[in-house]
């Protein structure tokens, strides 16, 4: 809920940045000739160092200048610094009663919140549920469970009404905190909230937090006796189990000078073409795709003896298998395809 | 403050529209306490009176089916600005409340 100025010129700082980043590099990458004076990043500059701490020098005239990293004026700061704090740090001056509060909460927020605090709707409850913290179905409120009433000021200063956040001038919020505070039972009817007397509001729920005690664990990073980059190998990965397809690839490095060979779907289009025909269904004895009993034995030939009984036809004892399933146009190369696309699916 | 209800009238025209809300637990007597199992007595309000410069304008009669803290609308013809309403209930252990305001 509170917001620390300190935090501010960091998040400044950081979306210019991001700003410099997602919008000039992509020109400036395709601009290698004429990059611009003063500080830029892109390819042809890899060293430039980038830092939230970075400003330029404040000088529009100055080639390569894009006005960001601006520091902060006291007008923008105080723009954004509308926090209010449990000891009243950040009130603005001004008063408001609950007699004022009651016509400006039934026109601005009741509608929604309700003409007591119940809640139109699935709207936010806002009075009421004392002692039903417990309960299977709590109810929070600002007079059940909010600890502090600086929260009340700040959130309705801050985001209400609904469709038109920060319209209400401070008097009407201190006076819309009144009434709200009057609908919670905290104060009397002709209660007059100010800037002085909202810190010292009790709130029934003021002790019912705790700071949580758990340590905070850190861990520093070691960063010494590293093991040397270059000596770091990868001994395992998916494919070593055999679900991964890498038949395709193994292709790519043995052939990749052809241009058929670099086509990955290339054995799977000829398969579907040609070989689909009797090795989908296992017509006339032909081993089945996918069945690795029946490609077992066969596979135990090595590939190279299949891809040739493919290419040149071959008499088994289960069945013909005609020079390329028939379909002689189809060259050598996309008959090893095919055979290595049947073959992966049913290796192990 | 010392009141557990709540009322808003106000005068358009000539009805009044009166809001109110009234504080009560409202059990039905058939729930049953999570730790004890013990059927939680019931207790709620029987009747509620609306009184305009002391003449009964409105009855209800309530029942276990009302909601907890229960709140009720009507419109009255017939009032002036400045007339008092008293809002008042009863409920099945005989305890009572009432709370009065004035028309705006």
């Amino acid at each position: 809920m509170y917001r620390s100025t300190r935090g501010l010129p960091v998040a400044v700082a950081a979306a210019a940045v991001l700003f410099i980043a997602g919008r000039f590099v992509p020109a400036l990458a395709g601009d290698t000739g004429g990059a611009p004076e003063g500080p830029t990043i892109g390819p042809e500059v890899p060293a430039v160092e980038i830092s939230l701490a970075y400003r330029p020098e404040l000088d529009p005239g100055r080639a390569g200048y894009y006005g960001f990293g601006t520091t902060a004026t006291p007008e923008m700061i105080a723009g954004w610094d509308i926090d209010v704090r449990p000891d009243g740090t950040g009130l603005p001056e001004g008063s408001g009663s609950v007699e004022e509060g009651e016509p400006l909460y039934e026109e601005q927020c009741a509608a929604c919140h309700g003409f007591f605090g119940e809640g139109e709707g699935r709207w936010p409850k806002l009075a009421g549920g004392y002692g039903t913290l417990t309960e299977a179905r709590p109810e929070k409120t600002i007079g059940s469970y909010w600890p502090y009433a600086s929260t009340v000021w700040d959130y309705v200063h801050r985001a209400m009404p609904f469709f038109e956040p920060q319209s209400l001038t401070d008097d009407e919020v201190y006076a819309i905190v009144a009434y709200l505070l009057y609908l919670n039972d905290i104060v009397g009817d002709d209660f007059v909230l100010t800037r002085d007397n909202l810190a010292g509001i009790e709130m029934p729920h003021r002790d019912g937090f705790f700071v949580d005690p758990r340590p905070d664990v850190q861990n520093v990073a070691c960063m010494k006796d590293c093991k040397d980059p270059d000596s770091i190998k990868i001994t395992w990965d998916s494919t070593d189990l055999g679900v991964t397809p890498t038949e395709f690839f193994k292709g790519d490095e043995e052939e990749g000078e052809t241009a058929t060979a670099a086509d990955p779907n290339l054995g799977l289009n000829v398969y579907q073409q040609a070989c689909a025909t009797c090795h989908k269904g296992g017509l006339a004895g032909a081993p089945i795709v996918g069945d690795r009993d029946q490609w077992r034995t066969r596979l135990a030939q090595g590939m190279d003896v299949l891809v040739e009984h493919a290419v040149n036809g071959y008499q088994g004892s289960a069945g013909y298998m005609p020079p390329k399933g028939g379909q002689i146009q189809l060259t050598d190369e996309e008959v090893a395809a095919a055979v290595r696309y049947m073959t992966a699916s049913a290796s192990e | 403050m010392a009141s557990g209800i709540r009322i808003k009238a106000k005068l358009t025209g000539d009805q009044v529209e009166v809001k109110t809300l009234m504080k009560h637990e409202m059990e039905t007597g058939t729930r049953k306490d999570s730790k004890t199992g013990e059927t939680v007595p019931a207790h709620y309000i029987q009747e509620v009176k609306a009184e305009i410069n002391g003449n009964v304008v409105m009855t209800a009669n309530w029942g276990p089916a009302v909601s907890k803290n229960p709140y009720l609308s009507f419109n009255v013809n017939g009032a002036k600005a400045g007339d008092t309403l008293k809002i008042s209930w009863v409920d099945n252990k005989g305890e009572t409340d009432s709370a009065e305001t004035t028309i705006s």
